[in-house]
């Protein structure tokens, strides 16, 4: 018997808990009721679960009448979620449904967290509905039969689209599902996402450009506008503040009465030691605190995440000092202030983090803005106003990662095998790889079987092995394990277990800081201070400590760069420094511009600063385009690449969001600079290649590629395979390519890949552009100033030179019997 | 470009390719090879270009020919790995060679003695050759100078304006001579300079000393 209204159950169950379908929810439902695809545009905490959920539901329902009294067994559903921490959300959602209309369907989640027993039971036995990551996706399909456990999947669900779109996990995805539209009998495809500024790009990227999902397929936008309300705290006295760090901690007075007046608070930092430093300042200061704030990070294990988000969600926290790792999903009712320490980096996560409170319908997200430091406040300024203008960023997908596709069809070739006149038809409709020619194809499939050696010689070289029949397969077993212990496109440091002595598991911590400690050395991890007893294979023993200063793992991530939007409305609040109108935050830094004009200049819009100075460090040439970290990288090591044309020169660069340093041993001719016109965009991609060339920006890139591909082998679980050697060797591999094998295509796609997303090359001839145009002020200075200091002390650094190295050498050593 | 080192009356030509040449005795010293390197990579699935393997042989050749020795020491780790294809490259250029070899065995040496044998190569733990004790390890021995391998030295020299440069070295001690890795395809072990007494940069066109 056929239901005559498919959308009766789903009305009943919101009719019983008093709530109210959104239009965007029915609309979801009707399209995929209608068998379509599409991409749902909704944010967080909006209803976008059961926005789909419901909708995969009824259709099920509508096929399969008989579904509540003879359940039949097996997958239906995929979820796929980037972070594990939101996987636990959507099984309560997802499950409390089912349960709740009477379905007996079960919901599973397989993750890095899902323990040996409980996939193999899995395996046996698939749940309903699978709650999984990308990674965890691959390596399904890297188990023999995997075509059987697919078969009857008639949706997956892309939850946080647009947080994979713009990275290689999201090249995961698109080839992930380009098999499934093969192997299943009948599949739909959604995808939830954002506000990002290319959604239809989006949509077909995941959906596959000119494919018949996409011509069937719809975007649906929920046009949730949320009220986000942005507070600066404002230090009282801003001659006090410092001009650089990044900790914020001397704000710290200034929160504890928003903390005390809000129901719980969620405070951001950037980095995981800053998140640490936080959470340990917050409990000594204010004791009384203690039990009602804690810390939710990446490294944290587990059970201890878990619980913290189980305590903001029952209200039993005042505070929570976390890190990117509750950006996403999880919605959390009781929060309803957010405090965001040192910048955003760009719009899209600042509004993201915003609205991670104040979720009941119609309520105002509160978010406030610590700087860390004084020019920050410009930041706070523009995000003010990006908040106001809605201004939107842009994920940019990757194109031709032929790193992620050599571990796909090794992916495939360790289970079933395959047949590359098939997978080769899949691959080209990705959006990723919707330009691969023939010739590259051949590159990729020799790469894996022979190891792009053309030659017909008798080989040693073992990994993919071509059946008689023509069929791909992996034989070896080593060759196998080694494949599915590193699939996963997320490159990071060897982690290591922290645990104490007597037992007991504390979380994970990256090898390279353990590395520098010496058993006996205290140092803060999980807000406690710990003592390294011993590092034994993949476990760090520690035990608790009573000293109280302790050195604070930094780590490395949180190196973002403003987004181009954000770059510009920087420029435009910088700007206003001399005019009136201008809003608090500006005001606020008079005392600073005051004392950058003793000495330079605060920049017009017509003007484009460059300081230069001396000090004890060398000579330094400071330049102010206000582009974004990642332009200022590629300007910096192109100035540097031409200035160093000029003479034999060696430079130690350094860029951040506002600006780049060149630092020399040797005096810097500037107005020989000025006069060879070094701004031209002319010959700019030349120059740039040969910039990269000299700096190790693309030998950067080739350590993540060469780990995806499979040529780097970050080592067994519990076999110490230092990640040093790792960084070494993918180095070795970049050098052994460029001398014996410069056509490789991994070796060339470090480089194209700088060019596409570290360099923005296009953005790189905009600023060049703009600059042209402006008049070039150059200031000789006696001292650093304000804008300069943040920049100049800034310790990651890229070289450049054109000097003989023996030369250096020898200045070298003449200046140390100087000294 | 060569670099003259004197250790007790005795004459060492430091080339900038890493290797040591014993002139009084006519003996040409080289650690860290590390020959089979590339198929051993290759045999476990990881894609080194091939051609990439000739490249020691052509630099031992060069420094073969600029010394013309009479005797060649490899102080250890001479082949990477178990018997592999690089094995038969190997033993032709041994094939072509005049000098005799000696082959002080280290810990990746793991290929049995009666292969290097059969080419004429004596194996052995350790050797003494007037006051010089020569190993793998670096090994302390009374009134013995050490020379050795195993090591991989290299320096980090740190310059004003935040300049650092890296480069594979000999390390020179009270009683001790470590060389650099020959090989190309290795990683360096950075030491610090103060504990030596002497260090000799290899760049690839000279060797330079410094402190």
């Amino acid at each position: 018997m056929k239901n005559e209204n498919p959308y009766q159950i789903a009305e009943d169950w919101f009719q019983h808990r008093n709530w109210k379908p959104f239009p965007f929810q029915k609309q979801t439902w009707k399209a995929v009721l209608e068998g379509k695809n599409g991409l749902l545009n909704a944010p967080t905490g909006s209803g976008k679960t059961f926005a789909l959920w419901i909708g995969i539901v009824l259709n099920y329902l509508n096929k399969n009448p008989d579904a509540f009294t003879k359940p039949k067994k097996g997958l239906k559903a995929v979820w796929i979620t980037p972070l594990r921490a939101l996987s636990v959300e959507i099984q309560q959602a997802t499950q409390q449904f089912c349960d709740e209309i009477g379905l007996d369907f079960t919901v599973g989640i397989r993750t890095g967290d899902t323990s040996t027993q409980d996939r193999a039971k899995q395996k046996k036995n698939m749940p309903d509905l699978l709650i999984t990551t990308p990674e965890s996706l691959h390596l399904l399909l890297a188990s023999k039969g995997y075509d059987k456990t697919f078969k009857n999947l008639d949706a997956i669900v892309i939850d946080e689209w647009h947080e994979l779109l713009g990275s290689k996990r999201g090249v995961q995805v698109e080839l992930g599902l380009s098999r499934l539209k093969t192997i299943c009998n009948t599949l739909q495809i959604w995808g939830i996402s954002a506000t990002i500024g290319n959604l239809q790009q989006a949509q077909e990227v995941l959906l596959g450009p000119d494919s018949e999902a996409l011509q069937n397929s719809v975007l649906i936008k929920a046009h949730i506008q949320k009220k986000i309300k942005v507070e600066s705290i404002i230090p009282e006295k801003m001659e006090r503040f410092p001009w650089r760090g990044h900790l914020g901690l001397h704000l710290l007075e200034d929160i504890i009465p928003i903390l005390k007046k809000s129901r719980t608070t969620l405070i951001f930092t950037n980095t995981r030691s800053q998140c640490e430093l936080w959470f340990q300042a917050i409990l000594s200061k204010h004791p009384e605190f203690a039990g009602e704030i804690a810390m939710h990070h990446g490294s944290i294990n587990k059970e201890t995440r878990l619980w913290v988000e189980g305590a903001i969600r029952n209200e039993s926290l005042k505070a929570v000092v976390c890190t990117s790792s509750l950006d996403l999903g999880v919605d959390f009712a009781p929060v309803e202030t957010i405090i965001q320490i040192g910048g955003p980096k760009g719009v899209a996560r600042f509004l993201q983090r915003a609205g991670r409170s104040g979720h009941q319908p119609g309520k105002e997200s509160v978010i406030y803005f610590l700087p860390t430091h004084a020019i920050e406040l410009i930041e706070a300024s523009a995000l003010q106003k990006a908040v106001k203008e809605t201004v939107v960023e842009d994920r940019i997908p990757y194109l031709l990662s032929f790193d992620v596709l050599i571990q796909y069809l090794t992916t495939l070739a360790v289970s079933d095998g395959f047949y590359p006149e098939h997978i080769f038809k899949e691959v080209q409709q990705t959006f990723c790889f919707q330009a691969i020619s023939e010739a590259q194809w051949k590159w990729v499939l020799n790469f894996i079987t022979k190891g792009s050696q053309t030659l017909e010689n008798y080989d040693e070289f073992q990994k993919v092995d071509i059946e008689e029949d023509g069929k791909f397969k992996v034989n070896n077993r080593g060759v196998a394990m080694r494949h599915r212990l590193s699939i996963g496109t997320i490159v990071s440091d060897a982690m290591l277990q922290v645990k104490y002595v007597k037992g007991g598991y504390v979380g994970t911590i990256e090898e390279w800081f353990i590395s520098k400690l010496k058993p006996g050395d205290v140092f803060t991890f999980a807000g406690r201070n710990l003592e390294l007893f011993q590092v034994k294979e993949m476990k760090v023993l520690v035990k608790k400590s009573k000293q109280k200063s302790a050195k604070v793992p930094s780590w490395m991530g949180g190196r973002m760069s403003f987004s181009s939007q954000m770059s510009d409305l920087l420029r435009e609040e910088l700007y206003k420094a001399n005019h009136p109108n201008r809003s608090k935050e500006i005001k606020a830094l008079s005392s600073l511009f005051e004392r950058q004009k003793r000495e330079s200049i605060v920049p017009e819009p017509h003007q484009f600063l460059i300081e230069t100075f001396k000090s004890r460090e060398g000579y330094h040439a400071v330049f102010y385009p206000f582009e974004g970290r990642f332009v200022h990288e590629a300007m910096g090591s192109l100035m540097a690449y031409r200035m160093s044309l000029l003479q034999p020169i060696t430079f130690s660069i350094a860029f951040n969001d506002y600006g780049f340093e060149l630092l020399s041993d040797q005096e810097i001719d500037m107005q020989q600079v000025l006069d060879n016109d070094l701004f031209t965009t002319k010959y700019l991609t030349d120059d740039l290649e040969k910039s990269l060339n000299a700096t190790e920006m693309a030998r950067r890139k080739f350590r993540d590629i060469a780990v995806i591909a499979g040529l780097v082998f970050q080592g067994y679980p519990n076999k110490l395979l230092k990640s040093k050697h790792l960084q070494s060797s993918s180095q070795l591999l970049f050098n052994v390519f460029k001398d014996f094998e410069p056509d490789n295509l991994l070796y060339q796609q470090a480089y194209r890949e700088t060019f596409e997303h570290t360099l923005e090359e296009g953005r790189l001839i905009q600023a060049m552009e703009r600059i042209m145009k402006q008049n070039i002020v150059w200031k000789a200075c006696e001292k650093p100033t304000p804008f300069s200091f943040p920049i100049i002390t800034d310790r990651l650094r890229e070289k450049l030179t054109s000097e003989k190295v023996e030369d250096r050498i020898r200045r070298m050593m003449a200046q140390l019997e100087k000294d | 470009m060569t670099e003259t080192l004197r250790i007790q009356d005795q004459e060492f030509t430091l080339h900038p390719l890493g290797v040591a040449f014993w002139q009084n005795q006519n003996i040409l010293l080289i650690a860290d090879v590390h020959l089979g390197k590339t198929i051993h990579f290759r045999k476990h699935g990881i894609a080194l270009p091939e051609a990439s393997l000739y490249k020691n042989y052509e630099n031992l050749d060069e420094v073969i020919e600029y010394f013309n020795p009479e005797q060649i020491y490899f102080l250890g780790d001479l082949f990477h790995s178990v018997h592999n294809r690089e094995w038969y490259l190997f033993e032709e250029w041994v094939a072509n060679q005049s000098a005799q070899i000696t082959l002080i065995a280290g810990n990746h040496d793991i290929i049995s003695d009666h292969y290097f044998e059969a080419l004429g190569i004596e194996v052995l733990d350790e050797l003494i050759t007037d006051d010089f004790y020569f190993t793998h390890h670096p090994t302390t021995e009374p009134e013995l100078f050490n020379i050795c391998g195993h090591v991989h030295p290299g320096v980090k020299l740190k310059g004003p304006a935040k300049q650092t440069i890296k480069l594979s070295c000999f390390a020179q001690f009270e009683e001790q001579l470590i060389l650099p890795a020959f090989g190309d395809f290795t990683g360096n072990f950075y030491i610090d300079q103060k504990t030596a007494e002497a260090i000799f940069i290899c760049t690839e066109e000279e060797v330079i000393l410094i402190n």
